[in-house]
């Protein structure tokens, strides 16, 4: 087994992923590559996860080793922000050719890696291999190690070709390639009891730029943020830190956890998505640092500052409670879990209709009726007609989500808000949320919308494809109802586990002939929930449900 | 070192060399009289104050930079959108060199037109010799199909008499008596160019219509299913032009364009000059009495003609230079109304591209206050696209606005909640765009070419949307008019806010951070 399948199969093993804990060992040695559909619209690939990953670290050579294709199409792609250096922006590839593919492009790589320390002499170059070269046998490892001794400076092996697998699994990867290779590797000038890591934070639009000046003025020390906006020296020197804080997102948990355990520096997930996770966060690193040695009196201070900061916040959301007053927003937020955003919304007066909970744990689901009560639209995996009804049943004003669902919204002729990543507006903090809430009014009241929503005059509504969809779908839904054994068989056809294609019926009957009760024996028989594991929720729901229906049935 | 004849500079290189850097500042030093910097310095920002603000609107008599056009121009414009015409201007010869440089300056094409070349002789006797010989000299030497006359200001004056002049010219033998010689007469003093060409449009379609000044019986108007369309006096003509057609005949509209300047002024370069090209036919200007309809794009380029054309048993439609949806909607519905045509899915289509268009970019547009200056129906039709992006169109200007126009702008305003802030100024000039601007700050200003000083002034960065553009070329080859003009205007706005963010982001090390590949 060579390396880089020994780290993939280290990634999978990753003990502080929860997802990886739900699952039997030999499930779990399979990974949680989710096998690509061919024929799908899949996402990017693991070089693409390694390279938005560590790509905001601003001061080292970024060099992309393969076909013009790798570097070409992903080229300052990211609006990750820094406060000093611009050398990451620049494109640096070694654009290889069909010699370099019959011969080997090491030798390429190794003259590439000399130019950039000759022109530019940056702290590092970090060099990531693309499936090409993977392919041909162009070992980058050894390329690294001879440039690394030959020009006495840190040169780094991201290993992560595109063929291994989804974006995700790149952003680990891309983890364990600083972790193998610099962090550790330099100590800080000089320490302080304040000083803390931020992982998984990339900087975009320079959100974080709205919550480090809080910092700073409780006198804690970013150490080293990974990536976001962040410095060679300081990733490098990130192990002296007395807290580290993993950023909401997953992407970069072995990084975390492994810190923990290499260097004992402990670690909490938070978010600064929201004016109560904000304060949440701010909170949980007093208290991380305080426990590690810090005076007691900054618990105090913080709580000075979260209470000033709230206080403005709300005071600023205020004036817009009259202008969304009787609005309804639809969250379709992927994998961003910040109740604290909906509460915040809601505060702003805005009415929530519906949330997407396609990644959300059973608990998340709880907190969604909890704070939008019990009739709170949950959407899942939805077609595009689907979700177009539920937009116009739901008569929503606003749905807020990522990029990928706002042609979507366009087709359904809602306004649509921008939160993921390629947005242009930073979200981040106290002031992010009163900017969210201010961009939120923005989208509610911009006229094209209307225009959007008209169809044209000379048009016959009744024949638009909006209604044609619509009326089919009422179709369909009154035959079913007229027809007891169809709607049944509709029923039970509703996919439950995506990976494995596993239906609502085969699971009911795989429990009532089996008599199962848990997750774990419904995983054995039926194979659900043993792909990525994002229906474990579902099947949790759907065991409940069952359970309840056999005790009334016993009754 | 001065100029050189191995290494020649031009003049944006030239005149930084020291050495007349070195002349220009004894030249002021010495002979200039120069204020205290400090002194010019303190006036200058006086200027921008709203103490000033108010002495300029108090202004009376004095007009500085106005946003208008002569008469005469707007004839010359009518006159060259007819088959083979060839535009005379009775009076003195230098405004018709203007008029010609003007608008080859802005179309890049040459503009022939000829003049009486009235001298002081003239301007004590009359000008009948002048028009006698002018007229036959114009008719052998340029071969017409017909001859439009309009007048200077210096005809007007000593009241030259066309109808009469040009009659005692046919009897002298100048030109055949059953010769074309429509007239208006367009005194600069009275109105602006969208006057002048209001009255030569309005002369043209009287002479084929009423008898050709009373040589030939009055023709009967058979109704039919055509419909005439009049473009006004329109910057885009070239562009604007080919896209009604094109949208005309793919509804299948059977129609005559009265007045059409689209070939004229954008000839191919093939060898061969051509001093008239394209045109309305003079058959087609006289059977355009038999239509339905008669549509003006321009309502306020168009009074008197419109009505002179309802007189004779048109239905007449008037827009205000429509740029969007909304206005395209309406304009493409009065269409099809009239004509019984439906509107064929390729355009609802290019309805919906635009709409698309509009919905992924608007953010950007939204919220941000324009100010606009121009000919009063220009400023309608972007003032009310600019509401319908969610933009504001803080201040609109034209000098050549009236009262009537002013309310209706203040109606435009009314009908959306982002007009509330906004302000219409009819008659006034682009010194008072200056306060405007410096008193009352917008994001971005839409103007002609004479808007770059205001640019410079004040730093509002202009978008170069109106007539004349002297200083970019051929964008009036692209239309504004329909879904796809709207698609134009759309971009030409977008542009110049992405350059603008481009350009607030671009300090190395200082501001780039927001330098971004994507927006």
């Amino acid at each position: 087994m060579n390396s880089l399948s020994a780290t993939i199969q280290d990634v999978f093993n990753e003990p502080g992923c929860g997802k990886n804990a739900n699952k039997s060992d030999a499930e779990r040695k399979k990974g949680c590559t989710k096998q690509l559909q061919p024929g799908g619209a899949a996402g990017g690939c693991a070089f693409d996860g390694a390279k938005i990953a560590l790509q905001p670290i601003t001061d080292v050579a970024h060099l992309v080793h393969g076909p013009i294709a790798c570097e070409g199409n992903s080229w300052d792609n990211r609006g990750a922000k820094s406060s000093g250096s611009n050398l990451w922006r620049t494109s640096f590839t070694t654009d290889i050719n069909e010699t370099d593919i019959v011969f080997g492009g090491e030798k390429r790589l190794y003259k590439a890696i000399k130019e950039i320390i000759d022109k530019y002499d940056p702290p590092a170059v970090f060099v990531y291999q693309t499936c090409v070269p993977a392919m041909t046998g162009d070992d980058i490892n050894a390329v690294c190690k001879a440039a690394s001794i030959k020009f006495d400076k840190p040169v780094i092996p991201i290993n992560a070709p595109g063929f291994v697998g989804p974006k995700n699994l790149g952003n680990k990867l891309a983890g364990e390639a600083i972790l193998d290779h610099v962090i550790g590797t330099r100590e800080p000038e000089y320490t302080t009891l304040y000083d803390i890591n931020i992982i998984g934070e990339y900087n975009l639009s320079g959100e974080f730029w709205q919550v480090k000046p809080l910092l700073d003025e409780l006198g804690i020390r970013i150490l080293a943020c990974i990536s976001g906006d962040g410095k060679y020296r300081e990733i490098a020197s990130s192990h002296r830190a007395r807290a580290a804080m993993m950023v909401c997102s997953k992407a970069m948990i072995n990084v975390a956890r492994k810190m923990e355990e290499r260097y004992g520096i402990p670690f909490f997930e938070g978010s600064f998505y929201g004016i109560e996770d904000s304060s949440d966060s701010l909170r949980e690193i007093s208290r991380m640092l305080v426990e590690r040695g810090a005076p007691d009196e900054l618990i105090g201070r913080t709580e000075a500052v979260i209470a000033r900061e709230e206080k403005k916040a709300w005071a600023a959301i205020e004036p817009y409670k009259p202008r969304f007053k009787g609005k309804k927003v639809l969250l379709i937020t992927g994998g961003v879990k910040s109740w604290s955003v909906v509460a915040a919304l809601q505060e702003a007066g805005l009415q929530l209709v519906g949330t997407s909970v396609k990644k959300s744990t059973k608990e998340d689901k709880e907190r969604i009726k909890e704070i939008m009560g019990q009739d709170a639209h949950m959407i899942e995996d939805m077609t595009p007609r689907e979700m177009y009804k539920m937009l116009k049943d739901a008569q929503a004003d606003i749905m807020l989500s990522g990029g990928r669902s706002q042609f979507i919204a366009l087709k359904a002729a809602m306004p649509w808000l921008d939160i993921n990543q390629e947005r242009h507006h930073a979200y981040m903090g106290y002031v992010g949320m009163v900017e969210l809430v201010r961009q939120i009014d923005k989208a509610l009241y911009n006229p094209v919308w209307e225009q959007v929503r008209k169809p044209a005059p000379w048009d016959n509504p009744a024949e638009n494809w909006q209604n044609r969809a619509m009326a089919q779908m009422d179709e369909e839904a009154v035959a079913l109802a007229a027809d007891p054994v169809r709607a049944e068989e509709a029923r039970r056809a509703k996919i439950i586990c995506n990976c494995k294609g596993v239906d609502l019926g085969t699971i009911e009957d795989a429990v009532a002939t089996n008599g199962l009760t848990t997750e774990t024996q419904l995983r054995e028989h039926t194979s659900a929930m043993s792909g990525c594991g994002i229906c474990t929720s579902r099947v949790t729901d759907v065991l409940a449900n069952l359970s309840v229906r056999l005790a009334m049935a016993a009754e | 070192m001065t100029q050189n004849a191995e290494h020649v500079l031009d003049h944006f290189e030239l005149f930084r060399g020291p050495e007349y850097q070195q002349m220009l500042a004894n030249k002021k030093k010495m002979f200039e009289n120069p204020h205290d910097p400090a002194e010019v310095e303190r006036v200058r920002d006086w200027t921008k104050t709203q103490e000033y603000r108010e002495k300029n609107f108090a202004r009376e008599a004095l007009t500085v930079n106005p946003s208008k056009a002569c008469q005469p121009l707007g004839a010359v414009f009518a006159a060259v959108g007819f088959e083979g015409t060839i535009p005379f201007v009775h009076g003195s010869q230098g405004c018709v060199a203007y008029y010609r440089s003007h608008f080859s300056r802005h179309f890049k094409e040459p503009t022939s037109c000829v003049s009486s070349s009235m001298t002081e002789d003239a301007a004590v006797f009359g000008g009948l010799n002048n028009m006698i010989d002018g007229l036959a000299n114009t008719y052998s030497t340029y071969k017409p199909k017909m001859i439009a006359v309009s007048t200077t200001c210096m005809a007007e004056v000593i009241g030259d008499d066309l109808n009469a002049f040009i009659k005692t010219a046919k009897e002298k033998g100048s030109v055949p008596a059953e010769y074309d010689v429509p007239f208006a007469h367009t005194p600069a003093f009275v109105g602006s160019h969208i006057t002048g060409y209001d009255n030569v449009m309005k002369g043209i379609i009287e002479h084929f219509w009423d008898g050709k000044a009373g040589t030939e019986p009055k023709l009967e108007r058979t109704p039919n299913g055509k419909i005439n369309f009049i473009g006004g006096f329109d910057g885009y003509t070239v562009g604007n032009m080919r896209e009604i057609k094109r949208l005309f005949d793919l509804m299948g509209v059977e129609y005559t364009i009265l007045g059409d300047n689209s070939d004229v002024w954008d000839t191919p370069t093939d060898g061969e000059f051509r001093m008239y090209d394209g045109g309305t036919t003079l058959e087609d200007a006289a059977l355009a009495i038999n239509a339905k309809a008669t549509i003006s794009m321009q309502e306020y380029c168009t009074e008197k003609t419109l009505a002179l054309v309802a007189e004779h048993g048109h239905e007449v439609h008037a827009f205000n230079h429509p740029v969007g949806v909304t206005a395209t909607d309406d304009f493409l519905m009065a269409v099809s109304r009239i004509t019984g045509k439906e509107i064929p899915e390729e355009i609802t289509r290019e309805r919906g591209r635009l709409v698309d268009a509009m919905a992924d970019s608007s953010a950007h547009i939204h919220g941000k206050k324009f100010a606009i200056y121009g000919d009063p129906d220009l400023c309608l039709g972007l003032a009310a696209f600019l509401l319908e992006l969610g933009a504001e169109p803080t201040h609109v200007l034209a000098t050549n606005g009236s009262k009537a126009w002013a309310n209706k702008v203040q109606a435009l305003f009314d009908s959306s909640p982002f007009g509330a802030n906004c302000h219409v100024y009819a008659g006034k000039d682009l010194w008072h765009m200056r306060s405007l601007l410096f008193t009352e700050p917008v994001d971005f200003l839409i103007g002609n070419t004479y808007g770059k000083y205001l640019e410079r002034d004040t730093g509002t960065p202009l978008i170069r949307i109106g007539f004349p553009i002297f200083d970019r070329h051929h964008h009036h080859r692209y239309p504004v008019w329909g879904y796809q003009g709207g698609m134009k205007v759309l971009v030409t706005i977008l542009d110049k806010i992405f350059d603008e963010i481009d350009r607030s982001t671009n300090v190395p090390g200082k501001t780039d951070f927001s330098f971004d590949i994507i927006r």
